[in-house]
């Protein structure tokens, strides 16, 4: 009798214990120390949706009326809080599953261990960490090296075939993935075309593909390689167009512009300024993890990273980063690097920045992972907004590379166009609806758009991200900010299920041939 | 029974009551995601134990499902034939980030420890105890008796 009411006494204990946890929880979460946000208030009232075969006209306005659409609290929608983890240490694939706060906003100098420690730990880790990241992305993506028959880059690296993503092994064809309802695509985890994490986004930083280590050594990165097959990235060195000098097509001529040769190929092109503006984006400088201290990713100290390493003669050689305009560094959307090819045309720059110009793009692209604080520790660029504006200057001056079939209207000459590109093209302007965003002489409305795609899977919404320009298209693989769309085919797979589109087979291929066009 | 004896045999009920507590203490911190302190060091290695198969916040439940069920073994004085079984997993588990996760266990391996490979390395004074706490139900088990609980042993010494 003692013995139980002894144990009813440590049940008690307990149950109060857990209580008291439970209270101490909620005062914890959602302060400054916590990574778990306190949760929205939730309306409490119905979500009426609509059939959709109703036409619009139909819907009753109370249910459009209902007032503000009711929050749904992000872990009733499947998702989970980041995990804990020190730099160096792994991140989760499938990090969009993923919400919550970070401890603060503010990077520090310091690795977890010592720098002797840091590499030994990288060298156990890597190959460990590679093996998955490919069998990762082989899951996703049939890597099958096909390319289309005739089809080049501007520079002449074959342009690859698609779609590539994987679908689910109880899904025959895209058509029959298309033919499904968005809820049931995301209540059966069907959706092919999830975003991808940075394969180590407790460092990130920048990745570069092997065609570029292999000539530039100093980039080879302790912890992680590059996860997307090289034929399926940008030709390497791409051609450089001017708009000042079209008439010398490809002025690099096949090579890597350098700080040691830009000025023998650019003298007596480019003005001062420009010249300047171009010696400015070779210079490296030192970044968050290539630089001199111990806060490194190389066996050897750093000089850092030039624009042109990623941005490689004006356009891009398919090295990723993070976008820097979110914390937790969890919650950065990965980020192929775009060409600067056409920027003269944009209004809009960066996928999520929305940044005005290109001389404030310079400015703030100091590659400090949006961390000016890391500066003070590990050294400043420091430029000056006179010299901004001058690499300002020539990224004004990068063209966009030659599409002969397009008229000045940017429409195909029907002299010189295909009948499946015609078609591609009378897609894109009407049933495919391309052109609501992309069009005029870069094929883009510079403007950011919700495509909401977590309508299709459990993820954390990307929110509004810039349309980015379809003019020389076929050169800037992969596709969509993060590269999740290998080929081109793929995008308007990618499309045609958010969007809804019901494109045929035969539609897809046509609008395919027309983007290779652009 | 001497005096001696008597306290003897309070102290292991003592020492049974407090590690009952602390892991029951322990593991329910485990289920708030970021109250536990621990949660890195354990996560990190289930993750790696699982080969990633886990994801964090299930790894993290999973440990604290077991950590309670070994604390309310040990406050419930239950689960004879399960909890030494648990407990000595347990013990184990908590030793795997000083090989396979030494960098963030030690400094200098092998004998200049980081906080959190001081933190594991006193788990010996846990695995002590909980030896001292179990052995009389081992031995018992091992002459072919029927285990007792801690309570029944406690009560015949």
């Amino acid at each position: 009798m003692t013995s139980r009411w002894i144990r009813a006494v440590v049940l008690l204990g307990v149950a109060g214990l857990a209580f008291a946890i439970a209270r101490t929880y909620e005062t914890y979460r959602g302060t400054d120390h916590s990574r778990v946000p306190r949760l929205a208030a939730v309306s409490s009232a119905p979500v009426e949706t609509r059939d959709p075969a109703a036409p619009i006209a139909d819907i009753p306005t109370a249910s459009v009326a209902a007032g503000p659409p009711p929050t749904v609290p992000a872990a009733d929608d499947g998702l989970l809080i980041y995990p804990t983890v020190s730099k160096g240490a792994r991140t989760p694939f499938d990090l969009w599953r993923y919400y919550g706060r970070g401890a603060s906003s503010f990077g520090t100098p310091e690795l977890p261990m010592r720098f002797e420690q840091w590499l030994s730990f990288h060298r156990k880790q890597k190959p460990e960490l590679m093996r998955d990241v490919r069998a990762y992305m082989a899951g996703r993506y049939d890597w099958n090296g096909k390319a289309i028959p005739g089809q080049f880059m501007s520079g002449g690296k074959p342009i690859m075939q698609g779609p590539v993503a994987r679908l689910d092994p109880g899904i025959a064809s895209f058509a029959d993935l298309a033919a499904l309802r968005p809820d049931e695509i995301k209540r059966r985890d069907l959706f092919p075309y999830k975003p991808l994490a940075h394969p180590l986004q407790s460092i990130a930083h920048m990745v570069f593909p092997p065609f570029w280590v292999a000539v530039h050594p100093e980039h080879l990165r302790i912890d992680v390689d590059m996860d997307i097959p090289s034929e399926y990235l940008p030709e390497f060195p791409p051609p450089l167009f001017l708009s000042t000098h079209k008439e010398l097509g490809d002025v690099a001529g096949g090579r890597e512009i350098t700080f040691d040769n830009y000025f023998e190929i650019f003298d007596g092109l480019l003005t001062p300024e420009q010249m300047e503006g171009l010696k400015e984006l070779l210079r490296p400088t030192a970044t968050t993890w290539f630089n001199q201290t111990d806060h490194r990713i190389t066996e050897a100290p750093s000089r850092g990273v030039a624009c042109f390493d990623c941005h490689v003669n004006g356009h891009t050689n398919g090295a990723f980063e993070l976008a820097p305009d979110s914390r937790p560094n969890m919650a950065r959307l990965r980020t192929d690097t775009p060409t600067m090819r056409g920027n003269y045309n944009l209004m809009q720059l960066s996928s999520k920045r929305s940044i005005r110009s290109m001389d404030h793009f310079a400015e703030v692209e100091e590659y400090f992972d949006g961390d000016p604080g890391m500066q003070q520790a590990i050294g400043p660029r420091a430029v000056k907004t006179e010299v901004t504006n001058r690499m300002g200057d020539f990224n004004a001056i990068i063209d966009l590379p030659p599409a002969p079939k397009l008229t000045p209207l940017m429409r195909l000459d029907p002299a010189l166009a295909t009948e499946a590109e015609l078609r591609g093209e009378a897609i894109f302007q009407g049933k495919g609806q391309c052109a609501t965003c992309h069009y005029g002489p870069s094929f883009v409305d510079d403007a950011m758009h919700d495509l909401q795609v977590e309508r299709l899977y459990v993820g954390r919404p990307e929110g509004p991200i810039k349309t980015f320009p379809l003019r020389g298209i076929k050169d800037s693989p992969p596709y969509l900010h993060d590269g999740r769309a290998p080929t081109l085919a793929d995008g308007v797979e990618f499309f045609n299920l958010v969007l809804g589109l019901d494109l045929s087979s035969q539609e897809k291929q046509d609008l395919v041939a027309y983007l290779l066009c652009l | 029974m001497s005096d001696v004896n008597s306290a003897s045999i309070r102290s292991i009920a003592v020492l049974r009551l407090a590690l009952g507590f602390v892991f029951v203490y322990f593991g329910l911190l485990k289920f708030f995601p970021d109250l536990s302190p621990a949660e890195m060091l354990a996560t990190q290695t289930i993750m790696r134990l699982s080969w990633q198969w886990l994801d964090a916040q299930t790894a993290l439940f999973l440990l604290a499902v077991f950590e309670c069920v070994i604390g309310l073994g040990f406050l419930l004085d239950v689960l004879p034939r399960l909890l030494p079984v648990l407990f000595f997993a347990h013990m184990l588990g908590t030793a795997v980030p000083l090989f396979v996760m030494p960098e963030f266990a030690f400094k200098i391996a092998p004998f200049a420890p980081t906080l959190e490979g001081q933190y594991i390395i006193k788990n010996l004074v846990l695995a002590a105890a909980g030896w001292v706490v179990l052995a009389p139900g081992l031995m018992a088990a091992g002459r072919g008796s029927v285990p007792l609980r801690r309570a029944e042993l406690e009560g015949s010494m």
